[in-house]
């Protein structure tokens, strides 16, 4: 019984005692076309991170606080700018999401939620947050999205176990943004 | 659902135990006979995209089968896609034809 490797209940490994059982099992099988069966794994690595996302959130502010400011004396000048400001302020809101999608889908399981409750909630209003501030240019919005992705990266450092802080981005934005400090 | 499949393993979420390169034999005529039970390798359609997943199924519950993959940090199965539904699971992985070789 050597040969016969037992993984589980009722699979076999191929080298049978009687090695003609075996060949004829494969060559039987050679017949059947192959498929793939994915033992999936959408990002092997256990790389996630909540960097991008807080990043983007700021720089959603920024284009934010940038088409504020933008003067319009020469229109054509304000126009061009203005379509500039708003197509970095729509990917970076869809970037914002992007990340957090995958947090959720990925990183985030059953414990988390049982752990934070709000968790749920809190991603939905965060992409609710995300969509709104594409729309409309509203430094209100753009703020809590924000916070809320800060609130979503000090959940995600308590996953990993290590400790975070709020500290005063180097971002022109002048607010805040979470690090880990062990 | 097929009586007799042939499947070649890709990825690692089945590390060690069906590395990436395996060949293994799938059937559903088990599950005429048996329900699916918690050990069981079992190829499922995947509820994201419909590919197809080998996971192992970890536990059973009544409202579905929830399935991992033996190596846990590198899979991705229930903990993300949730449980699946009974019609999700193709067949049993029934038999190893070949594990890959390793120089």
């Amino acid at each position: 019984m050597s040969n016969i490797i037992d993984f589980s209940e009722g699979i076999y490994y191929a080298e049978f005692e009687i090695p003609m059982i075996a060949k004829t099992i494969q060559l039987l099988t050679n017949m059947l076309p192959v498929k793939i069966a994915y033992a999936h794994c959408d990002i092997p690595c256990g790389i996630y991170d909540v960097h991008h996302m807080q990043m983007a959130a700021h720089t959603v502010i920024r284009m934010t606080q940038m088409i504020e400011e933008t003067e319009m004396t020469d229109q054509k000048h304000a126009m061009h700018q203005i379509a500039r400001l708003t197509k970095i302020k729509e990917e970076h809101a869809e970037l914002l999401k992007q990340e957090l999608r995958v947090l959720w889908a990925d990183y985030f399981k059953d414990e988390h939620v049982k752990e934070y409750p709000n968790l749920h909630d809190l991603v939905f209003k965060t992409m609710k947050l995300a969509s709104k501030a594409r729309q409309d240019i509203d430094m209100d919005i753009a703020k809590d999205l924000l916070s809320h992705t800060q609130e979503i990266a000090e959940i995600f450092y308590k996953t990993k176990g290590v400790k975070s802080i709020r500290v005063k981005s180097v971002y022109p934005t002048g607010l805040d943004i979470v690090l880990h400090t062990s | 659902m097929q009586v007799l499949a042939r499947f070649l393993i890709v990825g690692t979420s089945m590390d060690p135990t069906f590395p990436p390169g395996t060949y293994v034999l799938t059937s559903s005529l088990p599950y005429l006979f048996t329900i699916p039970k918690v050990g069981d390798v079992v190829v499922v359609q995947s509820p994201r995209d419909r590919k197809h997943l080998v996971k192992r199924i970890s536990r059973i519950n009544e409202n579905g089968y929830f399935v991992m993959g033996d190596n846990e940090k590198e899979s991705t199965d229930s903990r993300h896609f949730g449980l699946l539904k009974r019609h999700a699971i193709i067949g049993k992985v029934v038999y190893i034809l070949t594990l890959p070789k390793h120089d």
